[in-house]
């Protein structure tokens, strides 16, 4: 019920919006109108019936639409319609001091209600103001945080590539300085067929272990080498190690080569194409899955496809999460991205990079 | 017993690597470390200075790759044998590197174990890789797929070949297209014959193959 007339009220509101456009010289002519045709109503109906309210519409429509001073002049006009009319078809009083009596009362009513009128309508207006100010101020904030979103994802893309540098360069060949030690360690130690040589040589195995547990992080905080082919090779290895790993078959599809220039473009495809198969796993419980890289000539496109449980009509939050964040580094290298249930049942992710947009573009000459 | 050591030459951009890798050396008899360097100018300098048996060269230098290094070395010093030492992968680099002209690769965390049987390996002509690596090729040799050989790539039709040239020289499959004034739909088609032609697996290889034919035969 209560919805029924809002929605009235509001395409009400957008009528008389719509009338707030139209020139001054319309409302003008219409009140002026309106006050001769009751005028001559009032005038045909004899002065004994009153026909004062109808003049109101006119007193209305020149207090929304025109402002106060018209309003006055239209309130007063009608006032002195109607009694000229009265008077013309005859009426009679006791004392001229009783029509201007009746007249000044009417004027004080209309002016009463053009006060009320005049009043509402600067109300509304500054409301509308308001909102208004307030949605650019949120535009603002959203564009803001967006802003931060986005910055916050390339930090931390930035440390993880950083870190992951860092064990790779300065971490493993610190720890295969110190195997080496170890093994001159070990030598000497056998040298003199002394038994703690076994020791020396488990030291040695340890640190040995120690590298390919570094390379390893390494390789998962930077996946893709720098080269422009890195991305087929990253995702390759991907596909393999996560069908190893989580006993489901990944596979990589991938029919014409796809160079990627930009390192930042192709890291942003390989976490996209990352989140996707994860949840696939995770959430979808799927047992197969699709990564397609594949180039045509409006532009290189990313597919993970899965036949898993598919998307749920709605998210839990950290799912939503990961979503958006696809979204985002979609975003971020000029992408369009789309997560969606495929008509198998199973997840269809992409994203697309046209070539207009492609970050790539600057290298193509 | 004053028989002349057998000297090597350290290129690696990290000093403590290079610290124990001469303790380690020095500790047989018959070795010495003759120099090193951490980047790929000074180290085919003192090379070509100290005319060392065997070079040991990592990949990754503070100037200069590695692989144009070994293939200087290749072009101006051939009698040094150049043994890889190194922290990448050798799935992915240690063919590059043997083509390069390397006599042996070894990773970086395999290093204690295996330098000096690589050392002593090379120096006895033969070439040093990992068991594991040996399989890899191995296998790719029986599937007929290891080298994109004259003969294999012989077998391409001239529209296939000129495909398989421009993807070599690095350009993507879109410019291939638009200089060939072919569809990528066509060029696509061409890509799946020489995949078939050359026994490759995926695009991946392809691209890896085209590269290295490329470098290999740069007149073609």
């Amino acid at each position: 019920m209560k919805g029924k007339r809002a929605t009235a009220e509001s395409s009400m509101m957008r009528f008389v919006k719509q009338l707030e456009q139209r020139s001054r010289a319309v409302f003008i002519t219409a009140a002026l109108l309106i006050v001769a045709a009751i005028g001559f109503v009032d005038y045909l109906t004899g002065f004994e019936t009153s026909f004062s309210i109808f003049y109101l519409m006119a007193i209305g429509l020149a207090a929304w639409f025109l402002g106060r001073g018209h309003a006055i002049f239209i309130s007063v006009l009608s006032v002195a319609v109607s009694l000229g009319g009265d008077l013309a078809r005859g009426a009679h009083f006791s004392s001229p001091l009783v029509p201007t009596w009746n007249a000044i009362i009417l004027i004080a009513f209309y002016l009463v209600v053009v006060w009320l009128l005049t009043l509402l309508h600067s109300l509304q207006r500054e409301l509308e103001a308001r909102v208004q100010q307030r949605t650019a101020a949120l535009k603002d904030e959203i564009a803001e945080r967006e802003r931060l979103e986005r910055e916050l994802l390339e930090i931390s893309e930035r440390e993880q590539h950083r870190i992951g540098q860092d064990l790779h360069d300065s971490l493993c060949q610190h720890l295969t300085g110190t195997m080496l030690a170890g093994q001159v360690l070990e030598e000497k130690l056998a040298a003199r067929n002394l038994p703690e040589a076994t020791e020396a040589g488990k030291v040695i195995e340890l640190v040995e272990e120690g590298i390919v547990l570094s390379r390893k992080l390494a390789k998962g905080l930077y996946p893709v080498e720098m080269e422009a082919d890195g991305l087929m090779l990253a995702l390759e290895e991907y596909a393999a190690t996560s069908s190893e790993l989580f006993k489901v078959s990944c596979r990589f599809e991938c029919d014409l080569p796809v160079l990627i220039h930009d390192p930042a473009t192709a890291g942003h495809l390989f976490r996209i194409a990352q989140e996707a198969v994860g949840n696939a796993i995770k959430h979808g419980k799927a047992k197969n899955i699709l990564i397609c890289l594949d180039a045509n000539e409006e532009g290189t496109m990313l597919s993970v496809k899965d036949d898993g449980a598919g998307l749920p009509e709605m998210p839990p939050k950290n799912r939503g999460m990961g979503l958006r964040i696809m979204a985002h580094r979609s975003s971020m290298i000029g992408g369009v991205f789309s997560a969606r249930r495929d008509e198998t049942g199973g997840t269809l992710v992409t994203c697309e990079l046209r070539l207009e947009s492609h970050s790539d573009k600057l290298h193509r000459e | 017993m004053n028989k002349a050591k057998i000297r090597i030459f350290l290129v690696d951009d990290h000093p403590l690597v290079r610290e124990w890798l001469t303790n380690l050396i020095h500790q047989q008899a018959d070795l010495v470390v003759c120099g090193e360097s951490e980047d790929a100018p000074h180290a085919l300098r003192e090379i070509g200075a100290t005319k060392p048996d065997v070079a040991i060269v990592d990949i990754s230098l503070k100037q200069g790759s590695g692989i144009e290094l070994i293939k200087n070395l290749k072009g101006m010093l051939p009698d040094v044998a150049v043994i890889v030492l190194s922290m990448h992968d050798e799935r992915l680099y240690a063919e590059r590197a043997l083509r390069a002209g390397a006599r042996g690769y070894i990773m970086k965390r395999e290093t204690a174990k295996k330098v000096i049987t690589a050392i002593r390996q090379v120096l006895d002509g033969k070439i040093y890789m990992s068991e594991s690596l040996a399989a890899i090729f191995a296998e790719k040799f029986v599937d007929g797929r290891l080298p994109a050989s004259g003969s294999l790539v012989e077998q391409l039709s001239d529209r296939e070949l000129e495909v398989f040239q421009l993807l070599g020289k690095g350009y993507e499959t879109r410019q291939v297209a638009e200089m060939m004034n072919v569809s990528m739909k066509t060029v696509q088609a061409h890509c799946a014959h020489i995949k078939e032609k050359l026994k490759l697996t995926n695009a991946a290889e392809l691209l890896r193959e085209a590269v290295r034919w490329q470098e290999n035969y740069p007149a073609n």
